[in-house]
Protein backbone atom coordinates (compact mmCIF):
# COMPACT_ATOMS: atom_id res chain seq x y z
CA UNK A 1 0.00 0.00 0.00
CA UNK A 2 1.15 3.55 -0.81
CA UNK A 3 0.02 7.01 -1.08
CA UNK A 4 0.96 9.37 -3.83
CA UNK A 5 3.50 12.50 -3.41
CA UNK A 6 0.00 14.42 -4.12
CA UNK A 7 -1.68 13.06 -1.14
CA UNK A 8 1.77 13.08 0.75
CA UNK A 9 1.86 17.12 0.35
CA UNK A 10 -1.95 17.53 0.87
CA UNK A 11 -1.04 15.64 4.46
CA UNK A 12 2.41 17.36 5.08
CA UNK A 13 0.49 20.75 4.51
CA UNK A 14 -2.60 19.94 6.94
CA UNK A 15 -0.44 18.02 9.46
CA UNK A 16 1.76 21.35 9.57
CA UNK A 17 -1.41 23.40 10.44
CA UNK A 18 -2.26 20.92 12.72
CA UNK A 19 1.43 21.18 14.55
CA UNK A 20 1.38 24.83 14.68
CA UNK A 21 -1.97 25.17 16.29
CA UNK A 22 -0.25 22.49 18.80
CA UNK A 23 2.20 24.74 19.89
CA UNK A 24 -0.55 27.11 21.80
CA UNK A 25 -1.12 24.13 24.24
CA UNK A 26 0.19 23.28 27.40
CA UNK A 27 -0.03 19.20 26.41
CA UNK A 28 2.33 18.30 23.51
CA UNK A 29 1.90 16.39 20.51
CA UNK A 30 -1.50 17.64 20.77
CA UNK A 31 -3.23 20.69 18.60
CA UNK A 32 -6.73 22.99 19.77
CA UNK A 33 -9.40 20.26 17.92
CA UNK A 34 -8.11 17.48 20.01
CA UNK A 35 -5.78 15.60 17.28
CA UNK A 36 -2.22 14.28 17.88
CA UNK A 37 0.21 16.19 15.20
CA UNK A 38 0.80 12.66 13.92
CA UNK A 39 5.06 12.65 12.64
CA UNK A 40 5.09 12.20 8.63
CA UNK A 41 6.43 8.39 9.37
CA UNK A 42 3.18 8.11 11.51
CA UNK A 43 0.62 9.21 8.85
CA UNK A 44 2.53 6.94 6.66
CA UNK A 45 1.90 4.19 8.62
CA UNK A 46 -2.00 5.10 9.46
CA UNK A 47 -2.57 5.87 5.80
CA UNK A 48 -0.98 2.00 5.14
CA UNK A 49 -4.46 0.44 7.13
CA UNK A 50 -6.34 1.31 4.23
CA UNK A 51 -8.96 2.81 2.14
CA UNK A 52 -11.54 0.40 3.23
CA UNK A 53 -13.35 -1.67 1.81
CA UNK A 54 -10.00 -2.75 -0.65
CA UNK A 55 -10.78 -3.83 -4.34
CA UNK A 56 -12.53 -6.77 -4.53
CA UNK A 57 -11.37 -9.96 -4.06
CA UNK A 58 -12.51 -13.58 -5.19
CA UNK A 59 -12.05 -16.97 -3.83
CA UNK A 60 -9.45 -18.48 -5.39
CA UNK A 61 -10.04 -21.84 -8.10
CA UNK A 62 -13.17 -21.18 -7.81
CA UNK A 63 -15.28 -20.10 -10.77
CA UNK A 64 -18.62 -19.65 -8.77
CA UNK A 65 -17.30 -16.77 -6.71
CA UNK A 66 -19.22 -13.83 -7.21
CA UNK A 67 -21.77 -15.68 -8.69
CA UNK A 68 -25.44 -14.06 -6.97
CA UNK A 69 -27.08 -18.06 -7.61
CA UNK A 70 -23.83 -19.43 -6.28
CA UNK A 71 -23.85 -17.29 -2.78
CA UNK A 72 -27.42 -17.85 -2.77
CA UNK A 73 -26.78 -21.50 -2.73
CA UNK A 74 -24.05 -20.98 -0.10
CA UNK A 75 -25.95 -19.25 2.19
CA UNK A 76 -28.69 -22.01 2.08
CA UNK A 77 -26.14 -24.47 2.25
CA UNK A 78 -24.29 -22.62 5.28
CA UNK A 79 -27.30 -22.58 7.40
CA UNK A 80 -28.64 -26.28 6.92
CA UNK A 81 -27.46 -28.79 9.83
CA UNK A 82 -28.51 -31.96 7.30
CA UNK A 83 -25.83 -31.22 5.72
CA UNK A 84 -24.08 -32.94 9.45
CA UNK A 85 -24.09 -36.89 9.68
CA UNK A 86 -26.60 -36.23 13.01
CA UNK A 87 -28.51 -33.35 11.05
CA UNK A 88 -28.07 -31.59 13.86
CA UNK A 89 -24.36 -28.84 12.95
CA UNK A 90 -24.30 -26.35 10.43
CA UNK A 91 -21.87 -23.89 9.58
CA UNK A 92 -23.64 -20.97 11.43
CA UNK A 93 -23.24 -23.20 14.82
CA UNK A 94 -20.10 -22.29 14.91
CA UNK A 95 -19.56 -19.09 12.56
CA UNK A 96 -22.90 -17.16 13.99
CA UNK A 97 -23.86 -13.66 12.33
CA UNK A 98 -24.97 -12.52 16.02
CA UNK A 99 -20.68 -12.78 17.04
CA UNK A 100 -19.31 -11.68 13.92
CA UNK A 101 -19.25 -15.14 12.59
CA UNK A 102 -17.61 -16.82 15.43
CA UNK A 103 -19.06 -18.18 18.69
CA UNK A 104 -17.94 -16.64 21.94
CA UNK A 105 -15.91 -19.67 22.98
CA UNK A 106 -12.51 -20.48 23.89
CA UNK A 107 -12.66 -22.98 21.75
CA UNK A 108 -14.95 -24.37 18.99
CA UNK A 109 -17.66 -27.17 19.70
CA UNK A 110 -18.79 -29.82 17.11
CA UNK A 111 -19.90 -33.06 17.66
CA UNK A 112 -16.57 -33.00 20.31
CA UNK A 113 -14.76 -30.31 21.56
CA UNK A 114 -12.32 -29.01 19.53
CA UNK A 115 -8.97 -27.61 20.35
CA UNK A 116 -8.66 -23.84 18.17
CA UNK A 117 -10.93 -20.69 18.55
CA UNK A 118 -13.38 -20.05 16.22
CA UNK A 119 -12.34 -17.41 13.51
CA UNK A 120 -14.26 -14.75 12.02
CA UNK A 121 -15.63 -14.99 8.46
CA UNK A 122 -15.64 -11.26 7.91
CA UNK A 123 -13.04 -10.34 5.10
CA UNK A 124 -12.15 -14.24 5.38
CA UNK A 125 -11.92 -13.51 1.15
CA UNK A 126 -9.17 -11.07 1.47
CA UNK A 127 -6.95 -13.43 3.43
CA UNK A 128 -4.24 -15.59 2.22
CA UNK A 129 -4.70 -18.84 3.90
CA UNK A 130 -7.34 -20.64 5.89
CA UNK A 131 -7.70 -21.78 9.32
CA UNK A 132 -4.94 -20.81 12.57
CA UNK A 133 -2.44 -23.35 10.44
CA UNK A 134 -2.97 -22.01 6.59
CA UNK A 135 -3.80 -25.66 5.66
CA UNK A 136 -6.40 -24.60 3.12
CA UNK A 137 -5.22 -22.06 0.27
CA UNK A 138 -8.68 -21.14 -0.65
CA UNK A 139 -12.14 -20.69 1.16
CA UNK A 140 -13.68 -23.75 -0.87
CA UNK A 141 -11.24 -25.92 -0.32
CA UNK A 142 -11.59 -24.86 3.58
CA UNK A 143 -15.12 -25.44 3.72
CA UNK A 144 -14.31 -29.25 2.91
CA UNK A 145 -12.71 -29.52 6.00
CA UNK A 146 -15.03 -28.94 8.93
CA UNK A 147 -17.44 -30.51 6.93
CA UNK A 148 -15.77 -34.05 6.80
CA UNK A 149 -14.10 -33.72 10.50
CA UNK A 150 -15.79 -36.41 12.28
CA UNK A 151 -15.62 -34.05 15.46
CA UNK A 152 -17.25 -30.93 13.70
CA UNK A 153 -20.05 -31.66 10.83
CA UNK A 154 -19.16 -35.69 10.62
CA UNK A 155 -20.63 -35.08 7.10
CA UNK A 156 -19.38 -37.30 3.92
CA UNK A 157 -19.39 -36.62 0.47
CA UNK A 158 -22.11 -38.92 -0.37
CA UNK A 159 -24.64 -37.93 2.25
CA UNK A 160 -23.92 -34.14 1.01
CA UNK A 161 -24.87 -35.60 -2.48
CA UNK A 162 -28.17 -37.40 -0.97
CA UNK A 163 -29.15 -34.42 1.08
CA UNK A 164 -28.79 -31.71 -1.50
CA UNK A 165 -30.28 -33.96 -4.02
CA UNK A 166 -33.29 -35.19 -2.29
CA UNK A 167 -34.18 -31.61 -1.14
CA UNK A 168 -36.34 -29.48 -3.67
CA UNK A 169 -34.86 -26.32 -3.01
CA UNK A 170 -31.24 -27.02 -2.78
CA UNK A 171 -31.33 -29.29 -5.55
CA UNK A 172 -33.17 -26.44 -7.09
CA UNK A 173 -30.05 -23.81 -6.69
CA UNK A 174 -27.80 -26.71 -7.24
CA UNK A 175 -28.49 -27.04 -10.57
CA UNK A 176 -29.27 -23.08 -11.03
CA UNK A 177 -25.62 -23.25 -10.28
CA UNK A 178 -23.70 -25.90 -11.96
CA UNK A 179 -26.34 -27.07 -14.40
CA UNK A 180 -26.13 -30.60 -12.85
CA UNK A 181 -28.20 -32.71 -10.62
CA UNK A 182 -26.41 -33.01 -6.82
CA UNK A 183 -25.08 -36.64 -7.71
CA UNK A 184 -24.61 -39.47 -5.18
CA UNK A 185 -22.53 -41.18 -7.62
CA UNK A 186 -20.04 -38.29 -7.99
CA UNK A 187 -20.83 -37.16 -4.74
CA UNK A 188 -17.01 -35.88 -4.71
CA UNK A 189 -18.06 -33.51 -7.52
CA UNK A 190 -21.16 -32.51 -5.32
CA UNK A 191 -18.88 -31.95 -2.58
CA UNK A 192 -16.36 -29.65 -3.96
CA UNK A 193 -19.11 -28.19 -5.77
CA UNK A 194 -21.11 -27.50 -2.30
CA UNK A 195 -17.73 -26.40 -1.05
CA UNK A 196 -17.26 -23.93 -4.05
CA UNK A 197 -20.90 -22.56 -3.25
CA UNK A 198 -19.89 -22.15 0.55
CA UNK A 199 -16.67 -20.17 -0.43
CA UNK A 200 -18.71 -18.59 -2.91
CA UNK A 201 -21.08 -17.02 -0.12
CA UNK A 202 -18.57 -17.06 2.69
CA UNK A 203 -16.52 -14.61 0.28
CA UNK A 204 -19.41 -12.06 0.04
CA UNK A 205 -18.88 -11.11 3.41
CA UNK A 206 -17.12 -7.91 3.49
CA UNK A 207 -17.73 -5.56 6.75
CA UNK A 208 -18.09 -2.21 6.39
CA UNK A 209 -16.59 0.73 7.28
CA UNK A 210 -14.97 1.63 11.19
CA UNK A 211 -14.72 4.91 13.02
CA UNK A 212 -11.12 4.18 11.95
CA UNK A 213 -11.19 4.38 8.25
CA UNK A 214 -13.36 7.20 8.85
CA UNK A 215 -10.48 8.77 10.91
CA UNK A 216 -7.97 7.37 8.26
CA UNK A 217 -9.48 8.67 5.12
CA UNK A 218 -10.11 12.24 6.88
CA UNK A 219 -6.52 12.41 7.56
CA UNK A 220 -5.73 11.76 4.22
CA UNK A 221 -7.93 14.82 2.63
CA UNK A 222 -6.91 16.93 5.52
CA UNK A 223 -10.46 17.46 6.94
CA UNK A 224 -9.45 18.40 10.18
CA UNK A 225 -12.95 18.57 11.89
CA UNK A 226 -13.42 14.87 10.81
CA UNK A 227 -10.49 13.92 12.02
CA UNK A 228 -10.99 16.01 15.53
CA UNK A 229 -14.20 13.51 15.99
CA UNK A 230 -12.03 10.16 16.50
CA UNK A 231 -11.05 10.18 20.24
CA UNK A 232 -7.85 10.64 21.65
CA UNK A 233 -7.77 7.74 23.11
CA UNK A 234 -8.14 5.84 20.62
CA UNK A 235 -5.20 8.18 18.53
CA UNK A 236 -2.82 7.57 21.42
CA UNK A 237 -3.05 3.83 20.99
CA UNK A 238 -2.57 4.40 17.10
CA UNK A 239 0.45 5.90 17.42
CA UNK A 240 1.21 3.03 19.88
CA UNK A 241 0.30 0.98 17.11
CA UNK A 242 2.32 1.84 14.75
CA UNK A 243 5.16 3.35 16.87
CA UNK A 244 6.81 2.03 19.75
CA UNK A 245 4.39 -0.91 19.90
CA UNK A 246 5.29 -1.77 16.29
CA UNK A 247 1.96 -4.28 16.19
CA UNK A 248 1.71 -3.15 12.67
CA UNK A 249 5.17 -5.18 11.49
CA UNK A 250 2.46 -8.43 11.55
CA UNK A 251 -0.70 -6.43 11.92
CA UNK A 252 -0.08 -4.73 8.63
CA UNK A 253 -1.92 -3.09 5.34
CA UNK A 254 -6.18 -2.77 5.38
CA UNK A 255 -6.76 -5.93 6.99
CA UNK A 256 -4.30 -5.32 9.80
CA UNK A 257 -2.66 -8.80 9.07
CA UNK A 258 -0.12 -9.75 7.03
CA UNK A 259 -1.29 -12.82 6.27
CA UNK A 260 1.41 -15.10 7.49
CA UNK A 261 2.24 -16.96 10.42
CA UNK A 262 3.77 -16.16 14.05
CA UNK A 263 4.62 -17.56 17.29
CA UNK A 264 3.50 -15.16 20.18
CA UNK A 265 4.73 -16.57 22.93
CA UNK A 266 2.08 -18.38 24.17
CA UNK A 267 1.28 -21.91 25.51
CA UNK A 268 0.28 -24.00 22.35
CA UNK A 269 -0.50 -27.32 24.34
CA UNK A 270 -4.00 -28.47 22.76
CA UNK A 271 -4.36 -30.08 26.11
CA UNK A 272 -1.73 -31.89 28.75
CA UNK A 273 1.03 -33.45 26.99
CA UNK A 274 -0.41 -32.75 23.45
CA UNK A 275 1.19 -29.99 21.32
CA UNK A 276 -0.52 -28.15 18.46
CA UNK A 277 1.97 -27.89 15.75
CA UNK A 278 0.88 -25.04 14.27
CA UNK A 279 1.64 -23.57 10.72
CA UNK A 280 4.30 -26.23 10.39
CA UNK A 281 1.03 -28.94 10.74
CA UNK A 282 -0.82 -26.71 8.20
CA UNK A 283 1.99 -26.91 5.94
CA UNK A 284 1.57 -30.58 6.01
CA UNK A 285 -2.07 -31.24 5.86
CA UNK A 286 -2.16 -28.15 2.71
CA UNK A 287 0.91 -30.38 0.76
CA UNK A 288 -1.41 -33.66 1.48
CA UNK A 289 -4.99 -32.87 1.00
CA UNK A 290 -6.61 -33.29 -2.63
CA UNK A 291 -8.03 -29.71 -2.62
CA UNK A 292 -5.84 -27.44 -2.68
CA UNK A 293 -5.35 -24.48 -5.96
CA UNK A 294 -2.64 -27.17 -7.55
CA UNK A 295 -4.85 -29.71 -7.70
CA UNK A 296 -7.58 -30.85 -11.12
CA UNK A 297 -10.59 -29.69 -8.52
CA UNK A 298 -9.49 -25.84 -8.49
CA UNK A 299 -10.98 -24.01 -11.40
CA UNK A 300 -7.63 -21.42 -11.25
CA UNK A 301 -4.98 -22.30 -13.94
CA UNK A 302 -2.84 -19.69 -13.50
CA UNK A 303 -0.24 -19.64 -12.35
CA UNK A 304 -0.66 -16.07 -10.49
CA UNK A 305 -3.39 -17.76 -8.54
CA UNK A 306 -1.16 -21.11 -7.59
CA UNK A 307 1.92 -19.60 -6.64
CA UNK A 308 1.57 -19.58 -2.97
CA UNK A 309 0.56 -22.88 -2.99
CA UNK A 310 3.32 -23.77 -5.30
CA UNK A 311 5.98 -21.50 -3.33
CA UNK A 312 5.41 -22.20 0.39
CA UNK A 313 8.47 -23.02 2.40
CA UNK A 314 8.28 -25.64 5.24
CA UNK A 315 10.61 -24.28 8.03
CA UNK A 316 11.91 -25.42 11.45
CA UNK A 317 10.27 -21.96 12.88
CA UNK A 318 7.03 -23.01 11.62
CA UNK A 319 6.53 -25.36 14.95
CA UNK A 320 3.81 -23.43 17.30
CA UNK A 321 3.30 -20.63 14.53
CA UNK A 322 -0.52 -19.18 13.80
CA UNK A 323 -1.87 -17.34 11.72
CA UNK A 324 -1.39 -13.12 12.01
CA UNK A 325 -5.41 -12.57 12.43
CA UNK A 326 -7.43 -9.69 10.93
CA UNK A 327 -8.15 -6.75 13.28
CA UNK A 328 -10.90 -5.84 12.09
CA UNK A 329 -14.02 -6.15 13.96
CA UNK A 330 -11.88 -7.68 16.90
CA UNK A 331 -13.91 -5.98 19.42
CA UNK A 332 -16.11 -8.45 18.83
CA UNK A 333 -14.52 -11.74 18.24
CA UNK A 334 -13.19 -12.09 21.73
CA UNK A 335 -11.74 -14.49 22.82
CA UNK A 336 -8.41 -14.66 21.55
CA UNK A 337 -5.83 -16.34 20.21
CA UNK A 338 -5.58 -19.48 18.70
CA UNK A 339 -7.40 -21.52 21.36
CA UNK A 340 -9.25 -18.53 22.86
CA UNK A 341 -6.84 -18.64 25.89
CA UNK A 342 -7.12 -14.84 26.30
CA UNK A 343 -10.76 -13.58 26.89
CA UNK A 344 -10.67 -10.06 26.55
CA UNK A 345 -8.58 -7.33 24.29
CA UNK A 346 -7.77 -5.84 28.29
CA UNK A 347 -5.63 -9.58 28.52
CA UNK A 348 -4.38 -9.59 25.27
CA UNK A 349 -2.25 -6.25 25.48
CA UNK A 350 -1.03 -7.21 28.41
CA UNK A 351 0.26 -10.22 26.75
CA UNK A 352 1.89 -8.35 24.44
CA UNK A 353 2.88 -5.57 27.47
CA UNK A 354 4.34 -8.51 29.70
CA UNK A 355 5.41 -10.97 27.01
CA UNK A 356 8.18 -13.73 28.51
CA UNK A 357 11.09 -14.06 25.80
CA UNK A 358 11.87 -17.40 27.25
CA UNK A 359 8.48 -18.91 25.77
CA UNK A 360 9.50 -17.82 22.05
CA UNK A 361 10.53 -20.92 20.42
CA UNK A 362 10.70 -19.53 16.74
CA UNK A 363 14.55 -20.41 15.87
CA UNK A 364 16.06 -17.39 16.70
CA UNK A 365 13.56 -14.63 15.28
CA UNK A 366 13.69 -11.66 16.99
CA UNK A 367 10.61 -9.77 16.31
CA UNK A 368 8.51 -9.70 19.80
CA UNK A 369 9.35 -8.14 23.23
CA UNK A 370 8.23 -6.94 25.85
CA UNK A 371 6.46 -3.41 25.42
CA UNK A 372 5.87 -2.65 29.16
CA UNK A 373 3.13 -0.60 28.61
CA UNK A 374 2.00 1.96 31.29
CA UNK A 375 -1.60 1.43 32.48
CA UNK A 376 -3.04 4.32 30.52
CA UNK A 377 -1.11 3.63 27.27
CA UNK A 378 -2.93 -0.25 27.64
CA UNK A 379 -6.02 1.31 27.80
CA UNK A 380 -5.91 3.29 25.17
CA UNK A 381 -4.40 0.59 22.84
CA UNK A 382 -7.37 -1.34 23.72
CA UNK A 383 -9.34 1.94 23.01
CA UNK A 384 -7.95 2.12 19.26
CA UNK A 385 -8.70 -1.57 18.91
CA UNK A 386 -12.10 -1.22 19.86
CA UNK A 387 -12.38 1.42 16.83
CA UNK A 388 -11.99 -1.12 14.30
CA UNK A 389 -15.08 -2.60 14.06
CA UNK A 390 -18.03 -2.43 11.93
CA UNK A 391 -21.06 -1.16 14.00
CA UNK A 392 -22.76 -3.49 11.37
CA UNK A 393 -20.42 -6.37 12.18
CA UNK A 394 -22.96 -8.17 14.49
CA UNK A 395 -25.96 -7.41 13.28
CA UNK A 396 -25.76 -9.46 9.54
CA UNK A 397 -29.14 -10.34 8.39
CA UNK A 398 -29.41 -13.41 6.19
CA UNK A 399 -30.73 -12.49 2.79
CA UNK A 400 -34.34 -14.04 2.27
CA UNK A 401 -34.18 -16.01 -1.13
CA UNK A 402 -37.02 -16.57 -3.21
CA UNK A 403 -38.04 -19.74 -3.98
CA UNK A 404 -35.64 -21.63 -6.44
CA UNK A 405 -37.55 -22.77 -9.61
CA UNK A 406 -35.93 -23.79 -12.81
CA UNK A 407 -37.40 -24.97 -15.83
CA UNK A 408 -34.90 -27.22 -17.16
CA UNK A 409 -34.72 -30.92 -17.28
CA UNK A 410 -31.82 -32.50 -16.07
CA UNK A 411 -31.77 -35.03 -18.98
CA UNK A 412 -31.18 -32.03 -20.89
CA UNK A 413 -28.62 -30.11 -18.45
CA UNK A 414 -24.89 -29.56 -19.79
CA UNK A 415 -22.73 -31.99 -18.35
CA UNK A 416 -21.58 -31.90 -14.79
CA UNK A 417 -19.14 -28.66 -13.80
CA UNK A 418 -20.04 -26.92 -17.07
CA UNK A 419 -20.09 -23.16 -15.44
CA UNK A 420 -23.40 -21.77 -16.12
CA UNK A 421 -23.63 -18.40 -18.59
CA UNK B 1 28.44 -6.79 0.46
CA UNK B 2 29.87 -10.60 -0.48
CA UNK B 3 31.10 -13.48 0.86
CA UNK B 4 32.43 -16.92 -0.04
CA UNK B 5 31.45 -20.27 -0.17
CA UNK B 6 33.52 -23.41 1.38
CA UNK B 7 36.70 -22.77 -0.24
CA UNK B 8 38.84 -19.73 0.57
CA UNK B 9 37.97 -15.97 -1.30
CA UNK B 10 41.55 -16.19 -3.23
CA UNK B 11 42.01 -19.87 -4.17
CA UNK B 12 38.67 -19.36 -5.39
CA UNK B 13 39.26 -16.63 -7.60
CA UNK B 14 42.28 -18.00 -9.22
CA UNK B 15 40.45 -21.53 -10.03
CA UNK B 16 38.01 -19.24 -11.81
CA UNK B 17 40.70 -17.51 -13.73
CA UNK B 18 42.35 -20.71 -14.56
CA UNK B 19 39.39 -22.29 -16.23
CA UNK B 20 40.28 -21.81 -19.91
CA UNK B 21 36.97 -22.93 -21.39
CA UNK B 22 34.30 -20.89 -19.24
CA UNK B 23 32.91 -17.88 -21.19
CA UNK B 24 30.57 -15.44 -19.75
CA UNK B 25 27.82 -14.88 -22.16
CA UNK B 26 26.15 -12.57 -20.79
CA UNK B 27 28.80 -10.22 -20.38
CA UNK B 28 30.84 -9.13 -23.57
CA UNK B 29 33.46 -6.95 -23.39
CA UNK B 30 32.59 -2.82 -22.80
CA UNK B 31 29.06 -4.06 -22.11
CA UNK B 32 27.49 -3.03 -18.84
CA UNK B 33 25.86 -5.91 -17.01
CA UNK B 34 22.15 -6.15 -17.70
CA UNK B 35 22.13 -3.44 -20.17
CA UNK B 36 19.05 -5.57 -21.57
CA UNK B 37 16.98 -4.85 -18.69
CA UNK B 38 14.98 -1.90 -18.36
CA UNK B 39 17.07 0.92 -16.89
CA UNK B 40 14.68 2.79 -14.67
CA UNK B 41 13.93 -0.06 -12.00
CA UNK B 42 17.23 -2.38 -12.76
CA UNK B 43 19.16 -3.15 -9.67
CA UNK B 44 22.86 -4.29 -9.31
CA UNK B 45 23.98 -6.86 -6.53
CA UNK B 46 27.97 -7.35 -7.50
CA UNK B 47 31.18 -8.40 -5.20
CA UNK B 48 34.57 -10.25 -6.04
CA UNK B 49 34.20 -9.05 -9.72
CA UNK B 50 30.95 -11.10 -10.68
CA UNK B 51 27.65 -9.30 -11.17
CA UNK B 52 23.78 -9.74 -10.83
CA UNK B 53 21.66 -7.17 -12.56
CA UNK B 54 17.85 -7.88 -11.82
CA UNK B 55 14.39 -6.10 -12.68
CA UNK B 56 11.29 -7.07 -10.24
CA UNK B 57 8.34 -7.37 -11.89
CA UNK B 58 6.69 -4.96 -9.48
CA UNK B 59 9.15 -2.33 -8.34
CA UNK B 60 9.08 -0.64 -5.22
CA UNK B 61 9.14 -4.31 -4.30
CA UNK B 62 5.27 -4.70 -2.58
CA UNK B 63 4.91 -5.56 0.98
CA UNK B 64 2.98 -8.62 1.08
CA UNK B 65 2.82 -9.64 -2.66
CA UNK B 66 4.51 -12.42 -4.55
CA UNK B 67 7.00 -10.88 -7.07
CA UNK B 68 9.65 -12.92 -9.86
CA UNK B 69 12.61 -11.27 -11.08
CA UNK B 70 14.56 -11.20 -14.30
CA UNK B 71 18.16 -11.29 -13.74
CA UNK B 72 21.75 -11.33 -15.44
CA UNK B 73 24.66 -12.87 -14.11
CA UNK B 74 28.24 -11.42 -15.18
CA UNK B 75 31.37 -12.42 -14.22
CA UNK B 76 35.04 -11.55 -14.44
CA UNK B 77 36.83 -11.97 -17.87
CA UNK B 78 37.86 -15.40 -18.11
CA UNK B 79 35.86 -16.56 -14.85
CA UNK B 80 33.78 -20.02 -14.67
CA UNK B 81 29.94 -19.49 -16.02
CA UNK B 82 27.61 -19.67 -13.20
CA UNK B 83 26.27 -22.94 -13.26
CA UNK B 84 23.48 -22.26 -11.43
CA UNK B 85 22.15 -19.86 -8.97
CA UNK B 86 20.28 -19.98 -6.25
CA UNK B 87 17.92 -16.89 -4.88
CA UNK B 88 16.70 -16.35 -1.38
CA UNK B 89 16.34 -13.54 1.02
CA UNK B 90 15.91 -12.32 4.64
CA UNK B 91 15.36 -9.82 7.47
CA UNK B 92 18.81 -9.54 9.12
CA UNK B 93 17.33 -7.44 11.88
CA UNK B 94 14.26 -10.11 12.51
CA UNK B 95 16.74 -12.93 11.86
CA UNK B 96 13.74 -14.58 9.48
CA UNK B 97 13.90 -15.23 6.03
CA UNK B 98 10.81 -15.45 3.43
CA UNK B 99 8.38 -18.09 3.94
CA UNK B 100 8.13 -19.19 0.23
CA UNK B 101 11.25 -20.63 -1.39
CA UNK B 102 11.96 -19.10 -4.74
CA UNK B 103 11.96 -21.22 -8.00
CA UNK B 104 14.77 -20.29 -10.61
CA UNK B 105 14.78 -20.81 -14.25
CA UNK B 106 17.67 -21.03 -16.28
CA UNK B 107 16.87 -19.38 -19.87
CA UNK B 108 20.52 -19.11 -20.98
CA UNK B 109 23.50 -17.01 -21.99
CA UNK B 110 23.61 -15.97 -18.13
CA UNK B 111 19.72 -14.90 -18.29
CA UNK B 112 17.60 -16.13 -15.02
CA UNK B 113 14.17 -15.81 -13.80
CA UNK B 114 13.15 -16.50 -10.45
CA UNK B 115 9.38 -16.71 -9.02
CA UNK B 116 7.39 -16.82 -5.94
CA UNK B 117 9.46 -14.08 -3.54
CA UNK B 118 7.61 -12.65 -1.05
CA UNK B 119 8.19 -10.02 1.56
CA UNK B 120 5.67 -10.38 4.57
CA UNK B 121 7.11 -7.82 7.00
CA UNK B 122 7.63 -4.34 6.11
CA UNK B 123 11.67 -3.49 6.84
CA UNK B 124 15.20 -3.72 5.40
CA UNK B 125 15.20 -7.16 3.43
CA UNK B 126 18.32 -9.03 1.91
CA UNK B 127 18.05 -10.57 -1.33
CA UNK B 128 20.36 -13.34 -0.97
CA UNK B 129 21.90 -14.68 -5.08
CA UNK B 130 24.47 -17.83 -4.79
CA UNK B 131 26.80 -18.11 -7.77
CA UNK B 132 27.55 -21.86 -8.18
CA UNK B 133 30.46 -22.77 -10.53
CA UNK B 134 31.99 -25.69 -10.38
CA UNK B 135 33.22 -26.02 -6.56
CA UNK B 136 32.94 -22.50 -6.38
CA UNK B 137 30.28 -20.89 -4.55
CA UNK B 138 30.17 -16.56 -4.77
CA UNK B 139 27.64 -14.89 -2.45
CA UNK B 140 26.06 -11.35 -3.96
CA UNK B 141 23.26 -9.70 -2.03
CA UNK B 142 21.63 -6.06 -2.44
CA UNK B 143 19.39 -4.60 0.36
CA UNK B 144 15.76 -3.95 -0.29
CA UNK B 145 13.26 -1.64 1.50
CA UNK B 146 9.67 -2.70 1.79
CA UNK B 147 7.09 -0.56 3.32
Amino acid sequence: MSWGATGAAALSGALLALASAATALAQPNRNAAGVLAFTAEEQRQILSHGPWPPAPARDAGNAQASRPAAIALGQALFFETRLSGKANTSCASCHLPARAFTDGRPRALGQAPLERNTPSLWNAVHERWYGWDGAADSLWSQAIRPLLDEREMASSATHLAATIGTDAQLACRYRQVFHADADAADAQRTLVNAAKALGAFTGSLVSGRSAFDAFRDALQRGDRRAVARYPLAAQRGLRLFVGRGQCQVCHAGPMFSNGEFGDTGLPFFSRPGVVDPGRHGGIAALRASPYTLLSDWSDASDEATRIKTRHVLAQPRNFGEFKVPSLRNVADTAPYMHDGQLASLTEVVAHYSTLNLERLHADGEQILKPLHLSPREAADLVAFLRTLSDPGATHWQRRTLPACATRERPGHLPSPGTQAP
Amino acid sequence: MNSFGPLHAARNTLLALFTLAATLAASPAGAECGEQLPAPTRQLASGDGYQVAFVASAWPVPLGQHFSLDLVVCGPPGAAAAETLRIDADMPAHRHGMNYRASVQDRGGGRFHAEGLMFHMAGRWRLIFDLHSGTQTVRLTHEVVVQ
